[in-house]
């Protein structure tokens, strides 16, 4: 098990480093946002923590909290023009947002160490704290889907005006959605920089958008499971297909259209979906049969 | 007057829905809109539910202009639409689905709690634990109005209820709404089966293009040769 443990320490890591961005993504999906701004939390928050950490002696337990709330109140600034916006727009409006992010990142040098980015970050995360952190980030999302929030979500990413004509402000829950999404983006940019080291503008790019967007893809974007498998996926692959070297990226793309054709809603929501459906299956062989028989008849 | 349309106006997506239609509806009211196919009936319920953009004209409702007021805001005055098509989330149980229905109360107290849903309709009661989307759509048709119920409606406003439903689960629903009416509630039904509608309720309003070209007491529509003709069809 130890043994285990130190040769994919890193494989673990990364996985709970995507798992938490997962989330953030996936939040954002939830509340029927199409944001693709995570990359942008994450830089916001992976610069503030690494600026404070290396510039400051403020001490730890407020840093961390400190990226999480950067990244809500990203979130929340990010909303406000975005609000009439929809789907593919939101989109493409996020993108734009992450892209600026990375700008402002490079322009403000003295802050930021431009293109070099920060470096000497204190390292302070090891697997367990990002577990630990990952467990939190579960915990949310686990609630949030057990409150009122979570139903509004849900009616939200269903249909908005029937939402809206169930009394639910658009405007106000997208908003929430964003600042969620944005707190924990932030909250994990921040591990992130506790964990690497240095950081640069460029770790936030193009690559990490359409990485963290296929962790979802993926494993699913409705249940907690689904980030889990997705992030699993993308952590284990490469290092099962690492024997086939220069080709790796090329099976890599591969396995993803494969799972995308085949399995649309992503490996976790299927599972889940699978699972559910024996448990009702089974619960309902054991219910009497004559009201079934009754509503067969009335309904259409 | 609860609800006082004047002069309605909406066009969207290049279609001029509705071309000047006032109505009226009193407290406690059970009023019919009938009409063929595209006659403007559901746009007109979604003008005043703040789903379509509304144009010129007025919608004053307990004297407040629904004009002026977004959709979220127009279900929290009471004013709640039972959706064509049902519109249940289907990944959410029937209770939760009821509960989402609480949202519309915004600061209002409740009118109906959830054993008055569950006593009209008790097939929710039995299959509260159930997913919505695995009802039928009698029982979703149901579901929708109980939700709406749980918003503490002061006027209902109904899409096309019979939708898709089976005659037997269609005077279940019609007796339900019927029950409701009895008991105080206004509402505004939309209905593409003029002949249930004009047996069900006391007052109608005919929709033809966007126009309101008819409107009486519901018997008097019911025995008029033209309406027969035209909407009724033998």
């Amino acid at each position: 098990m130890i043994h285990f443990y130190y040769s994919y320490q890193p494989v673990i890591d990364f996985f709970l480093l995507s798992l938490g961005f997962a989330y953030s993504q996936q939040i954002a999906l939830r509340a029927g946002v199409f944001s693709i701004g995570t990359a942008g939390f994450a830089a916001l928050g992976g610069y503030l923590v690494a600026i404070l950490a290396t510039r400051t002696e403020v001490p730890m337990w407020v840093i961390i909290p400190a990226g999480a709330a950067i990244g809500a109140l990203g979130g929340y600034v990010l909303s406000i023009p975005l609000a009439r916006l929809r789907g593919a727009f939101v989109a493409i409006a996020t993108l734009a947002f992450v892209k600026v992010i990375i700008a402002l990142a490079l322009y403000f040098e003295d802050l930021t160490g431009g293109a070099i980015g920060v470096t000497n970050i204190p390292r302070i995360m090891d697997t367990w704290s990002l577990a630990l952190m990952a467990l939190l980030v579960i915990y949310v999302n686990w609630s949030i889907g057990r409150t009122t929030l979570g139903r509004i979500f849900a009616a939200l990413a269903q249909d908005e005006s029937v939402a809206a004509s169930l009394g639910v402000s658009i405007r106000r829950y997208h908003m929430i959605g964003f600042m969620v999404s944005g707190a924990i983006g932030g909250l994990f940019g921040g591990l992130q920089s506790l964990y690497v080291y240095n950081i640069e503008p460029n770790a936030f790019g193009f690559a990490f958008v359409v990485t963290i967007l296929t962790v979802v893809v993926l494993g699913g974007r409705t249940t907690l499971l689904g980030p889990i498998m997705g992030a699993g996926i993308m952590a284990i692959l490469p290092e099962v297909a690492r024997p086939l070297a220069d080709n790796r990226t090329m099976v890599n793309g591969i396995i993803m259209i494969l799972v995308i054709t085949f399995l649309p809603r992503g490996v976790g929501d299927t599972i889940v979906d699978a699972v559910r459906h024996r448990w009702r299956q089974r619960r309902g062989a054991s219910r009497p049969q004559k009201q079934e028989v009754a509503d067969a008849v009335a309904s259409d | 007057m609860m609800l006082d349309i004047q002069n309605l106006y909406v066009s969207y997506q290049g279609i001029k829905a509705l071309r000047g239609v006032s109505l009226q509806v009193d407290r406690g009211e059970m009023v019919a809109i009938i009409g063929s196919n595209g006659a403007g009936k559901s746009t007109l319920l979604n003008a005043i539910s703040r789903l379509v953009p509304a144009g010129e004209g007025r919608i004053v409702f307990n004297g407040v202009d629904l004009r002026r007021s977004i959709a979220h805001k127009v279900a929290r005055l009471g004013v709640l639409q039972v959706p064509e098509g049902r519109q249940i989330l289907g990944e959410m149980t029937v209770l939760e689905n009821l509960q989402v229905g609480q949202l519309a109360l915004g600061g209002r107290p409740a009118k109906y709690s959830l054993s008055d849903v569950y006593a009209l309709f008790p097939v929710l009661e039995e299959r509260h634990a159930q997913l919505g989307g695995t009802l039928s759509g009698g029982q979703q048709q149901m579901l929708a109005i109980g939700r709406a119920m749980m918003g503490a409606p002061e006027v209902l406003l109904l899409d096309e209820p019979s939708l898709g439903l089976s005659p037997l689960m269609t005077d279940q629903v019609f007796a339900a709404l019927g029950r409701l009416n009895a008991d105080g509630l206004t509402v505004m039904l939309v209905e593409q089966n003029a002949h249930r509608a004009l047996e069900l309720t006391s007052r109608a309003y005919v929709l033809d293009r966007g126009l309101v070209v008819r409107e009486g007491k519901s018997r008097d529509l019911a025995d008029d040769p033209s309406i027969i003709a035209s909407y009724l069809g033998v």
